[in-house]
């Protein structure tokens, strides 16, 4: 019979898989079957065949399963007891489960909002529908060794790309300008974008009146919802006729040919108006278009199935195209990047086009919301360890009638699970209705409770659950179900607070805890600094206006340099506060980036500048043609002990340093103050007026300065900035930032105490008798608070030893990263965190102490 | 009995099973249909049905004696219930039914 055996592993395999109920049964068919076969049709074949019969009884029905129907039924049964008996706990404690929960809701909320701040980010622009084959070209620039990404491509690029390449289906450009537009009585300044027609259709904007062809009539342009809705009120938009005036005086009537529809949420390429690049050239605003000339951005369509690096084999051509062009900027290198990438690396590209954020802000948050996440879990766990030392006599009980470890920490879990699953509808609701829309007003991104893929949400949401479930749920769960009934009710079950590994967890949550309040508190220590921050001039009393014609400036000029109230009159090219042009300069043979506008003699007056060494400009035609003014950092980089008199060359003109003047911010606080030249300018080329009058004399002095405006230029919207709100965009997003700041360090704070509260709380329960015997045998108050404080305050002291300096680690890399100029760090914020931390404890734990110092010694010692 | 509905291959089987009567289990069924029909079938759709002729209630079990065969194993032996009767004695009497009202005439080529 030896020889005669069936194949060995089809055998195991059916032992493997078949129910122990059905085995032997089917088994025995199998083996007599395989034996019949055997004599009559020889081995091979029976072998053949008793492999295809374990394969075919390979079948739900005989499947071994872990749980018979009978156990099955049963288990149900249990959880629905555990279910009942977690929502009897939580009623039972209403205070301690709320701490609980709350705590946790708060986690959960933050780092749902968090979810959905990260994920607009990574699903920015992947609306369009050919976004995989979409790129947008950008180029390196090296000046003075430092290499730069520049999102500016020559102009003639996309065409170029367009007619050589046959991998590219299309080519679109953005140029931006300045146009005044004009609708019947509205008149406004807008920022309006040239492109090519073919635009709209490599892109899928949703279209709301139109359609994606309109581009393609050279008379038409798209505009965007907000626009319909601003100059039509979204009456019937189409065919309507706009007005504009570009910046060289020429105008143009446009008609609408396309209405887009309100911009999505994760779109990054929000443009108000689209006009045809056929115009642009033909609004002259130079004679002729060559290399050297950058337009905004370059987007190309790959053919289906084209990879890009067809694009990069033809780099090495464009350079020398440029280059050829003799351009004041040398492109070292092109880069490719997908439309799906762009918006994540706008951070380091220069002049990109949407909006971005720094990666170390968008992880800066991440951390934090995992901090808070940590925090409450830790919180969770000390919590739920302790106050099932209120049910230890129930977990005796279950153990003796017959419970199994597996049953207790089943119940435990389902019970924190619970706990856990209420948290986060708590959270849900916190986030959608506080943190979010919150979130939202704060941060320049158009954050809604909205993820890009529903399923990875329902995932996240499901991930969160489990994560915190288990995190927090199972240690306690093992912890309990360990404990051995005789020593339950021999009442000597040591628990809670003696325990090193609770000991342990407290210390940690106050680590996290002060790790972020102090990280916090030292951030928004460094946020504020900068409201405080010195300028470098005065802005006080001084407002300016965006000239728009020839002469308009001299008009002006004179018509207010009479009034009683102005104090000075002075223009430039560009305004300090809104960002300078780069120029780059001529030393010998370094090339030096720099900012440099032009201002006239009393522009440095009417800011109040303040001069260092030689003087300011005159408006003699000597100073206006060679003379400059320059910024301590320029002679700090050029490293210039007598700066007066060196001379260098900008915009091909040799200009000599007639004086230098203190640093100054010209654009928002985060950027580092560049190098900066000021040199004179003919009264026909500047771009802005100010004025400087006494602060209350503000408003008489603008009203009759639109006055003379009318007179001069009526149909130029007249658009004046007070000198002291050009840094308001910079200032609401710092003053983000704080709230941001100042509410992580209180969430921190609150589960801090929540948790420091949930352990004293209990521990104190627990000691009850013990403070009784001391007040008998007659020790003051402060003895028992000695004792009640002491196991706490030594884990409190480390844990902040530990995190402090830790939290203020963090910050400084922060702050390094991105602030150019970190303000020095003192010793104040930390002060102040220990102060409010110490505060803040105290009031959590003085209900608690009080009940110790006020046992009554009578009615706890009784009992026994 | 309106209830039960036979399938064909559950009925052949429970006629089989009830023909068998002592030693009806797996093999000696599907040997049985062999015969008799010709048909091949799997063992483990025997078993699959004889499954749910137990579940019908219209067959009940019992395992066997162990012998030398099968390796020891012992067979599990079917046996038809009162209601398994019943349903074939129906199912038989619908057809025989249905097959005398056929009537001669529509059969009769040779006049």
């Amino acid at each position: 019979m030896s020889n005669s055996r069936p194949p060995k592993w089809a055998d195991r395999f059916l032992r493997w898989y078949c129910n122990p109920k059905y085995l032997e049964e089917i088994q025995g068919d199998v083996y007599e079957l395989f034996d019949m076969r055997l004599e009559e049709k020889g081995k091979a074949m029976a072998n053949r065949k008793f492999i295809w019969d374990v394969f075919r009884f390979f079948r739900w029905s005989n499947i071994k399963r872990s749980s018979s129907k009978h156990q099955k039924m049963n288990q149900f049964g249990l959880f629905q007891n555990y279910l009942k008996l977690g929502v009897r706990n939580i009623n039972r404690n209403p205070v301690t489960s709320s701490i609980n929960i709350f705590g946790l809701a708060i986690a959960i909320g933050i780092a749902i909002t968090v979810y959905f701040f990260v994920d607009i980010q990574f699903n920015m622009n992947r609306f369009h529908s050919k976004r995989d084959r979409i790129y947008q070209i950008f180029n390196h620039v090296e000046q003075e060794g430092d290499n730069s990404l520049w999102s500016d491509t020559p102009l003639l690029l996309g065409p170029r790309i367009a007619a050589d390449l046959s991998s590219v289906e299309a080519t679109a450009r953005l140029e931006y300008a300045n146009a005044i537009v004009r609708f019947e009585e509205e008149v406004f300044d807008e920022w309006i974008a040239f492109t090519d027609p073919v635009y709209l259709e490599i892109f899928d904007f949703p279209i709301l009146y139109g359609n994606k062809q309109a581009l393609y009539k050279k008379d038409q342009i798209a505009i965007s919802h907000d626009m319909a809705v601003k100059y039509f009120d979204l009456e019937d938009p189409l065919g309507k006729e706009l007005s504009m005036v570009f910046s060289n005086g020429e105008k143009r009537r446009f008609e609408v040919g396309a209405v887009m529809d309100k911009f999505l949420y994760n779109d990054n390429l929000r443009h108000h108006f689209y006009i045809p690049i056929d115009n642009f050239y033909d609004l002259k605003f130079q004679d002729h278009y060559n290399w050297s000339y950058f337009t905004d951005a370059t987007f190309v369509l790959l053919n289906e199935g084209q990879d890009i690096e067809t694009l990069q084999r033809s780099y090495e051509d464009w350079i020398s195209l440029q280059h050829g062009s003799n351009p004041e900027w040398l492109i070292k290198d092109y880069e490719s990047i997908s439309l799906n990438e762009v918006a994540l690396r706008s951070y380091n590209i220069h002049g990109a086009i949407g909006w971005d954020l720094h990666p170390t802000g968008r992880n800066s948050f991440i951390i934090m919301a995992c901090l808070l996440m940590g925090m409450a879990c830790f919180n969770f766990m000390n919590i739920a360890v302790t106050g099932a030392a209120k049910r230890l006599k129930e977990i005796g009980l279950r153990k003796v009638m017959g419970g199994a470890k597996r049953q207790i920490i089943d119940q435990f879990l389902v019970e924190n699970v619970l706990q856990c699953f209420l948290a986060l509808i708590v959270g849900t609701f916190l986030a959608y209705f506080l943190f979010v829309p919150g979130f939202d007003s704060i941060v320049p991104i158009d954050l809604q409770f909205r993820a890009f893929s529903p399923l990875n949400m329902v995932v996240f949401f499901i991930l969160l659950l489990l994560l915190v479930g288990l995190l927090s749920g199972t240690y306690p769960a093992f912890y309990i179900s360990r404990f051995d009934p005789v020593t339950i009710f021999k009442g000597n079950q040591k628990f809670g607070a003696g325990n090193a590994f609770s000991k342990m967890l407290l210390g940690f949550q106050l680590f996290l805890a002060f790790l972020a309040i102090v990280a916090s508190i030292v951030l928004t220590d460094q946020l504020y600094h900068f409201t405080t921050r010195d300028w470098g001039y005065n802005p006080s009393g001084t407002l300016f206006v965006k000239i728009t014609g020839d002469q308009q400036y001299e008009k002006l000029r004179n018509a207010l340099l009479d009034h009683p109230n102005v104090e000075g009159i002075g223009g430039s090219t560009a305004q300090i506060g809104n960002s300078l042009p780069m120029k780059s300069i001529d030393y010998f043979d370094r090339k030096i980036a720099v900012r440099a506008f032009g201002a006239s003699e009393d522009y440095f007056n009417v800011l109040m500048l303040r001069l260092k060494k030689g003087r300011f400009l005159t408006d003699q035609p000597i100073d206006q043609e060679t003379a400059v003014v320059v910024n301590q950092k320029f002679v700090d980089q050029m490293e210039w002990k007598e700066p007066i008199n060196k001379t260098f060359t900008l915009d091909s003109v040799r200009r000599t340093v007639v004086g230098v003047v203190g640093d100054f911010h010209y654009d928002q606080f985060f950027s580092p103050i560049d190098p900066v030249i000021i040199h004179g300018v003919d009264g026909r080329a500047i771009n802005y007026l100010s004025v400087k009058t006494q602060l209350e004399e503000l408003s008489t002095v603008d009203s009759q300065l639109k006055k003379a405006w009318i007179d001069i230029t009526p149909n130029d919207p007249y658009q004046r900035f007070f000198q002291e709100d050009v840094f308001d965009d910079f200032f609401e997003n710092n003053t983000a930032n704080i709230k941001i700041s100042i509410f992580i360090s209180c969430v921190a704070l609150i589960l801090a105490c929540l948790g420091l509260y949930g352990l004293l709380s209990f521990n104190i329960q627990k000691k009850l008798k013990e403070f009784g015997i001391r007040k008998v045998l007659g020790a003051t108050p402060r003895a028992i608070i000695k004792v009640a404080g002491k196991q706490y305050s030594w884990i409190v002291l480390l844990a902040f030893a530990l995190g402090a300096p830790l939290g203020f680690f963090v910050v400084d890399t922060i702050t390094k990263t991105l602030f150019p100029d970190p303000n020095e760090v003192s010793v104040v914020p930390f002060v102040f965190s220990f102060f409010i931390i110490v505060v803040t404890f105290t009031i959590t734990v003085l209900g608690q102490v009080r009940k110790a110092i006020r046992v009554n010694p009578a009615s706890i010692l009784r009992s026994e | 009995m309106r209830g039960i509905h036979l399938g064909e291959l559950e009925e052949l089987i429970l006629l089989a099973a009830g023909s068998l009567y002592d030693e009806a289990y797996g093999v000696a069924i599907i040997e049985e249909i062999k015969k008799q029909t010709g048909r091949e079938l799997n063992i483990s759709a025997a078993h699959a049905v004889l499954r749910r002729l137990e579940e019908k209630e219209l067959l009940t079990s019992r395992m066997g004696g162990a012998t030398n065969q099968r390796g020891g194993r012992r067979k599990r032996l079917f046996t038809l219930t009162m209601l398994g009767k019943k349903a074939i004695d129906e199912s038989m009497a619908v057809r025989s039914e249905l097959y005398n009202r056929i009537p001669k005439l529509t059969y009769n080529f040779s006049s």
